[in-house]
């Protein structure tokens, strides 16, 4: 048992070393369809991380009249969170407001002047709804439209929001729907290209299957040297691919994170944790591919 | 030790490989099947080595009836009866010493026994300073002696020998009708396929004339007739 394993290690090293431009070939074939994979999964997992952090910066502002009272509005905060798809709702109160405005004014003495004539507050109290999904404000709108709390109202930037709501969010439902299409069309042409490679390098073995079988070697013989090829194959892309990954994610984060300043979000770290997890993504992928497609392929010129 | 009993082989395009046809070759024989290309010759060796099976009648090898014989039982048989072709058929990325201990190592035999047996095989080959070369390297007869190596190293009763010097100069061709001759003597049941008249006539052994899939002669010490 230990002579056989010993030995098709052997011939799987030899077939390695004495094919060596078909090695390098499928190994280049597979680590370009390792890495193209896992582009695209990134290109997915940032623009979903996109998606959402355009969504957190929507939201609706609801600025009540003056003389509504405080627990009004609470009232109104209230009913506003037991909307399905309303996420969270925050109660911004008449002196929060006149604190933020200070503070984003404090470099302008015009304004900070202006303030400290007044005696009396200017700024209302207000609500600010987030909603689950970007299509939600549209359901929101309309139900709090139609409640009772509609005339405690001010002014509100629904209106001013709908629209670029709307656009915004279908130009990303059709990114997203392209990208997708534009991922799945370069899988699969990597998968062809990598069932086709391995695919040569077998007919470029077939004499020797058929030699194999005369001499005596039984069916598994000959395959084991294939299977454990197509494991160093995948052994070898998958680690080559990873560093070729991370290249591109250290060459890119700068990018990607200045466009997600102020958010819980960094594609370095992203890749740091999930290391182990992509690696393995990976190297099933491989397994499955090198070998999967050499089985498949060897399985013809068995029948000698 | 070869025994084809009324042995029938159809081709899916219903051309007639052997049609109702026996034989017997007895151990230490050497025996030649001659006939004119496509007459069935190469058929039977197949038959042999449970390349090919028999449409109808019966193939035995010693006392085995291979006639149905399992496809996990086909490796054990290949290793009890040696084969040699026409084109070598030599893995072209192993040397003459890796092309003769292939054969064993297929089967397991550990390598304490492959070191002692292959160069004892090239030296009944006279190749044993050409161990490290690789088949492009080497001429035609030599790599059909390489050949004749790894069909030996498991001692067969029985070698096929199909058109082996089908691809080889005159010279070359008697070198290896002679290696044949002196693993006879040995002991080994040698099958010689063959269209070569020259060779057939010179033997002066067995000769088997084969003509559209059935016999048409069987001489002792025959030539060749077709």
């Amino acid at each position: 048992m230990l002579i056989t394993v010993y030995r098709t290690s052997k011939f799987a090293f030899q077939n390695v070393w004495r094919n060596l431009w078909l090695s390098i070939i499928t190994i280049f074939i597979l680590t370009l369809t390792l890495l193209t994979t896992s582009l695209v999964a990134t290109l997915n997992i940032v623009a979903d991380q996109a998606v959402q952090a355009v969504e957190e910066k929507i939201n609706i502002d609801i600025y009540f009249k003056p003389e509504v009272d405080e627990q009004d509005v609470i009232t109104a905060q209230v009913w506003l969170q037991s909307i399905p798809e309303v996420k969270s709702v925050r109660y911004v109160s008449r002196d929060e407001a006149l604190e933020k405005f200070k503070a984003s004014h404090a470099n302008n003495p015009n304004i900070a002047a202006a303030l400290a004539e007044l005696t009396d507050n200017p700024l209302p109290a207000s609500l600010v709804i987030q909603a689950y999904a970007l299509q939600d404000y549209a359901v929101i709108t309309q139900q709090f439209e139609a409640s009772q709390y509609d005339t405690l109202v001010q002014d509100k930037n629904f209106s001013d929001h709908q629209l670029v709501i709307e656009r915004l969010s279908s130009i990303i439902r059709r990114l997203y729907q392209g990208a997708l299409v534009v991922s799945l069309i370069f899988i699969i042409i990597s998968v062809i290209m990598m069932f086709n490679t391995v695919r040569v390098a077998i007919y470029a073995h077939r004499e020797e299957l058929g030699i194999m079988k005369l001499v005596g070697a039984t069916n598994w013989f000959v395959r084991a040297p294939f299977i454990l090829e197509g494991l160093v194959y995948a052994l070898v892309s998958s680690s080559i691919a990873m560093v070729l990954l991370w290249i591109t994610m250290a060459a890119a984060t700068p990018y990607v994170n200045n466009f997600f300043t102020g958010y819980n979000f960094s594609l370095s770290l992203f890749f740091q944790e999930h290391f182990w997890y992509i690696f393995a993504f990976q190297v099933v992928v491989s397994i499955v591919l090198a070998v999967g497609s050499s089985m498949l392929s060897i399985g013809r010129y068995l029948r000698v | 030790m070869i025994r084809f009993d009324k042995v029938t082989k159809i081709y899916s395009d219903n051309t007639y490989a052997a049609r109702d046809l026996s034989l017997h070759i007895r151990p230490a024989e050497f025996v030649s099947i001659v006939g004119q290309s496509g007459t069935g010759k190469t058929t039977l060796a197949k038959m042999v080595i449970a390349e090919e099976r028999p449409s109808k009648g019966r193939v035995i090898i010693g006392s085995w009836d291979i006639t149905a014989v399992r496809s996990a039982d086909i490796p054990v048989l290949r290793r009890q009866v040696g084969m040699v072709f026409q084109d070598f058929k030599l893995l072209p990325k192993k040397t003459v010493y890796e092309n003769v201990a292939f054969a064993l190592e297929v089967c397991g035999v550990n390598q304490g026994h492959i070191n002692r047996i292959v160069p004892q095989v090239l030296k009944v080959v006279g190749l044993n300073e050409k161990r490290d070369k690789f088949p492009h390297q080497l001429s035609g007869g030599q790599r059909q002696r390489v050949a004749i190596g790894r069909a030996l190293v498991h001692r067969p009763k029985v070698l096929v020998a199909d058109e082996p010097t089908g691809n080889l100069d005159t010279i070359n061709a008697q070198e290896i009708i002679e290696l044949l001759l002196k693993i006879n003597t040995l002991g080994t049941t040698i099958m010689l396929v063959t269209h070569n008249k020259d060779i057939v006539n010179r033997l002066r052994k067995r000769v088997i004339s084969i003509d559209d899939g059935t016999i048409v002669s069987d001489q002792q010490s025959g030539k060749y007739i077709i």
